[in-house]
Formats: C-alpha cells, sequence, structure tokens
C-alpha cells in the first residue's frame, strides 16, 4: 500500500525546515532578502493591486482622482507663485507639473511604506512570511498612480504646449528608475523603523514637506542661486538632495526637451543602490523582532 | 536535501514531524514596550536598558511524529501561544532548535490577515499567497474553500460585510483547505454556529486521521482527553510534565487547584 500514497504525495523528508538561534551574515542577509521578493511576487502582485482597488473605492470619480490630483495641486502652486508671489518660470504650470507628479509618488510611497509593516501587526503574529513584501508592494503600488499622472501630463503638453513636445519624453522612465531605487532604499529603511519607533510616522509627514520645499519643485537654478547668496548651507542641503538630481532629470526631459545630467542621476543611482543594500540588511537583520515587538 | 541523521527505524514516517531541542524564546521588555523615540533617548540617558529580559520559553524540547496529536496546556502566560508563534516560524528562537519534517499550516486566530475591503473571494487568493501557497494551487481549491465557508453570495461582498461568525469560517476554511502535514491549533475550534462547529471537528479530525501532526493549544480540556494522544503541561515557559492526556489533565487541574487555594488562603 505504500508506494503509490508514496508516490503521489512529495516525500515531507524534502522539506525539512529549520530555525534556529544562529542568523545569517550580511550577505546571506541579502540574498534571504532577494529570494524573499522573487518567491513571493505572486502576493506582491496581489498586494499592489488590492492597494490599487482599494484607492479607487469609495470616491465617487474613482481612479479619476489619480489623474485630477497632481492637476489640482499644479493649480493650486500655479496660483500660489504665479499670482500671489509673482515669481514664476515660462509656461509654468509644465515646469511644476513635471516635478509634481514624481513627488506626489514619492511622498505618497514613503507614507505607505512606513505604516506598511506596522498596520499588519495582526497578520505579523498569525502567520509566516517575509515582511519585505510589505513595503515593497506599497512603493510599487505607487508607479501605477505615477504612471496615470502621464495622462494629465499627456494632455498638457497636447493642448497647452505643444512645442515643448520631444522624444526626450521617452527618457520619463530613466530617470523614474533611479527614483524608483532610492524610494526602495529609504521606503523599506522606514518601514522598518517604524516598527520600533513610531514617531516615525508622524515626523515623516513634516520632513516630506520641508524636503518637497528644499527641492527644485517649485522654483529652478535662478532661486538657488539667490539662496546660495544668504544661505550657502541651505543652497548646498538643495544640491546635495538626491531630488536636485531626479527632479532636475524630469525637468530637462519633460520641459527643456533635452538629455538629463547623466552624471548626476549616474550618481544619485550609485548612492541609492548601496543605500538599499544597507536598508536591505537592516530590514533583514531586525525582521525576527517585527513579531515580538508589535 | 536533509542534513539530519538517518532514522533509528528506517521508516520515514516515524521520523518527528516536529522536534524541538532546548528551545528558549526571549522577550526583551525594552523592545515590546511600546515604543517612542522620547522613551528611548530617556533609557539611553538612564543607561539601564530599561529593564532588561523576560523568557516566555526556556529549555522546552519535545517532538511529535505523524499520527501523533499533542495538546498543549497550561495557565494564561504559560507561554504556549509563543510556543506555536515559534513552532509557525513566526518568532525565531532565541536559543535551541526547531525542526519541522512536512507542510506546516497553522491556525492561530482565524482571518488575521483579512483586508477588510477587499471580497471574500480575493482575501481567499490574498491570504493563500501570504500562507506561501502555490497560486495555482489556491485557484484549483477557491471553489471547494468556498463551499466549505458556506457563506453563500456574500463571498463577492467585502469582508468588512461579514459577521464574526462567517470571518471565522472563511478563515477556518482556507487554513484547513491545504492539506498540511502538521496542523497548528490555537483555541479556534469553539468559533462559528453549532452546526459550522461540527462540521470544523469532523475536518479536523479527518485531518488528523490522514497520518498528520497535530499540536492543539486549548483550555478546553475536553478536547485534549479526546482528540490528543499525547499531551504537554507548560508552566513559565517550561515544560513541567508530559504524557497521557488524562494524566496530564489531571495533574493540571490539580496544580491549578492549588494554586487557587494558596492564593485564597490568608498570608499565602
Amino acid at each position: 500500500m505504500l508506494p503509490f500514497a508514496a508516490m503521489s504525495r512529495p516525500i515531507p523528508d524534502l522539506s525539512v525546515m529549520r530555525t534556529t538561534a544562529v542568523r545569517p551574515g550580511p550577505l546571506g542577509l541579502l540574498g534571504v532578502a532577494a529570494s524573499d521578493v522573487w518567491s513571493r511576487r505572486q502576493l506582491i502582485r496581489y498586494l499592489v493591486s488590492a492597494d490599487l482597488k482599494k484607492k479607487g473605492r469609495d470616491t465617487l470619480f474613482g481612479n479619476v482622482w489619480w489623474i485630477l490630483d497632481p492637476l489640482l495641486q499644479m493649480a493650486v502652486y500655479v496660483v500660489l507663485v504665479s499670482i500671489i508671489f509673482k515669481r514664476s518660470e515660462d509656461d509654468y504650470a509644465l515646469f511644476i507639473f513635471a516635478a509634481i507628479l514624481p513627488w506626489k509618488w514619492f511622498s505618497s510611497a514613503i507614507g505607505d511604506a512606513i505604516l506598511s509593516v506596522s498596520g499588519q501587526d495582526k497578520l505579523i503574529k498569525q502567520v509566516q512570511f517575509p515582511k519585505l513584501v510589505l513595503p515593497v508592494a506599497a512603493i510599487l503600488a505607487g508607479i501605477v498612480q505615477f504612471a496615470f499622472g502621464m495622462i494629465p501630463l499627456g494632455a498638457l503638453l497636447v493642448l497647452l504646449y505643444p512645442d515643448r513636445i520631444s522624444v526626450a519624453l521617452f527618457l520619463i522612465p530613466v530617470v523614474a528608475f533611479v527614483q524608483l531605487i532610492f524610494t526602495l532604499a529609504l521606503g523599506i529603511l522606514a518601514a522598518a523603523l517604524n516598527v520600533f519607533f513610531r514617531d516615525i510616522g508622524n515626523l515623516s509627514r513634516h520632513a516630506l514637506r520641508l524636503w518637497f520645499y528644499l527641492s527644485p519643485a517649485l522654483y529652478g537654478a535662478a532661486v538657488i542661486d539667490e539662496i546660495a547668496g544668504s544661505h550657502q548651507y541651505i543652497a548646498q542641503a538643495i544640491k546635495i538632495n538626491p531630488f536636485y538630481a531626479i527632479l532636475n532629470g524630469y525637468r530637462s526631459v519633460i520641459y527643456y526637451g533635452e538629455a538629463p545630467d547623466w552624471l548626476a542621476l549616474g550618481s544619485v543611482l550609485g548612492v541609492s543602490i548601496a543605500f538599499l543594500v544597507v536598508s536591505l540588511w537592516f530590514f533583514k537583520r531586525v525582521e525576527p523582532t517585527f513579531a515580538k515587538v508589535l | 536535501m536533509t542534513t539530519s541523521p538517518a532514522p533509528l527505524t528506517g521508516e520515514p514516517d516515524r521520523r518527528p514531524a516536529i522536534d524541538v531541542r532546548g528551545l528558549g524564546v526571549r522577550y526583551s521588555l525594552r523592545l515590546t514596550r511600546k515604543n517612542t523615540l522620547r522613551n528611548s533617548l530617556a533609557n539611553l540617558v538612564r543607561r539601564d536598558g530599561g529593564g532588561g529580559h523576560f523568557w516566555a520559553l526556556r529549555d522546552v524540547s519535545f517532538n511529535v511524529v505523524h499520527g501523533e496529536s499533542l495538546g498543549v496546556i497550561g495557565p494564561n502566560g504559560a507561554g504556549k501561544s509563543t510556543l506555536l508563534q515559534s513552532l509557525a516560524g513566526i518568532i525565531a528562537p532565541t536559543e535551541g532548535e526547531i525542526a519541522i519534517r512536512g507542510r506546516l499550516s497553522s491556525l492561530l486566530t482565524l482571518g488575521a490577515g483579512f483586508d477588510q475591503e477587499l471580497s471574500g473571494r480575493e482575501n481567499i487568493l490574498l491570504a493563500g499567497a501570504f500562507l506561501g501557497i502555490d497560486d495555482g494551487e489556491i485557484q484549483r481549491r477557491l471553489e471547494d474553500i468556498i463551499a466549505f465557508a458556506d457563506i453563500g453570495q456574500f463571498i463577492d461582498a467585502a469582508i468588512k460585510t461579514y459577521s464574526s461568525g462567517m470571518r471565522a469560517r472563511l478563515g477556518f476554511s482556507i487554513a484547513t483547505s491545504v492539506d498540511p502535514d502538521i496542523l497548528l491549533l490555537d483555541e479556534v475550534l469553539a468559533t462559528g454556529d453549532q452546526v459550522f462547529r461540527a462540521k470544523s471537528k469532523e475536518r479536523v479530525l479527518e485531518l488528523a486521521k490522514g497520518a498528520k501532526a497535530i499540536v492543539l493549544v486549548t483550555h478546553d480540556m475536553h478536547w485534549v482527553t479526546e482528540f490528543c494522544n499525547r499531551a504537554m503541561l507548560i508552566e513559565h515557559g517550561r515544560v513541567v510534565a508530559e504524557g497521557q492526556p488524562a494524566e496530564i489533565v489531571r495533574l493540571h487541574e490539580a496544580r491549578s487547584e492549588e494554586k487557587r487555594r494558596s492564593a485564597q488562603a490568608p498570608g499565602g
């Protein structure tokens, strides 16, 4: 009676799972992190689609908000800066829209990533799964919203600024890739830290707002030069900031219709990859304690 | 590939499905306290680390072979749930080793991972993905799961519209659909209405019969004597006794009775 039963089922012996107090070293942890994400790609896919479904529900316009939101935000800043402060650039709507769109992706992805682990406390205490999928899914979901943002961008270009259309627009995904790596690095780190320090969530909202104003989103090089005259260190901070290169990159390809500053973008990519390695290591290092702390 | 030594009996089925050796789980009280930066800074300044450690489990060793069902009993806070969480791989051991042979499914608290906004059907797929079940497999079992949960047309409504009984039924149905070799149960049997309780009891017995190992944590001594063929009593994170269910239950009841009496007696 044994052989058939043994053939029809995988032999349990092949799947001995051991858990011990011994943890792998830094390189081992990175390998585990990579296999976590790869082996659970289906789970990530479900989490992303669940996230998008939820964001579309419960509002009258549903996913139309992904298109309206950046447009309305742009309108607010156009009124504020070009009418009230009277300091705008040519074609100011497009000038800031090229920055608002990626920034919205970044800030909402970071906000969602921060809560992604601590918000799933019940699940983490009940089911064993690689927690890394949570911030990764939260950040990837933002890409879809960003992609939807291409619709109003296209409309803006075609209807209002047809002479700004150029082949450089095809470089948007390249800049977006650099941004994605940086966002993953920061989001994964922040998600892990927020498990231990819930202050991160509160702090992040203000930090992100300040970061936005210290990035060349609403203003360009002229304003930074002006700041450098009076506040040298702030001007330096603006330039060291990864979003200086990233937003300028978007602006080059969307607004100026030229290639981005490859050197600046490449350096941000290099730093982001190193940062991502550190974040992944840190996340995997503290992951075993999540179930105890939450 | 297995790294474990060859079995003594030569028959693979008799090798322990669960092998726990010298398991210890330590909680850092500094971490488990709800933290804010302020607390941590205060702790840093005080330099006392904020209150040391506490062992939820210590020196726990036992094994469960296929076909066996082990009932774990003990007073509240004895470490029963921590033990199940460690077996499920949710909590990593601080010391010692756990080896699990076979496919494991845990029914700790039903429906913990449900997303309130998603429909029952979507939640089945999501829960399956969280549990690490192959997507094709969960798609194949989808109809069975829905049929067993027996929640009718609600399956396409958002989980937030479900009653707690419906939620528990769906959770139970998902967790037991995977045909596990090893099943971990934590006080979940008393969910749902009478009919579903009988049905779930039947399913648990069926799983137990299929040469599967079961670890059950419960306060219901009836379950232990009726369905377990071995029992283990733990107190303060240590194994106090292990053996025949009836014997262990008697011991547990005697010990808690004694504790109650000494607590009531004036002056200890």
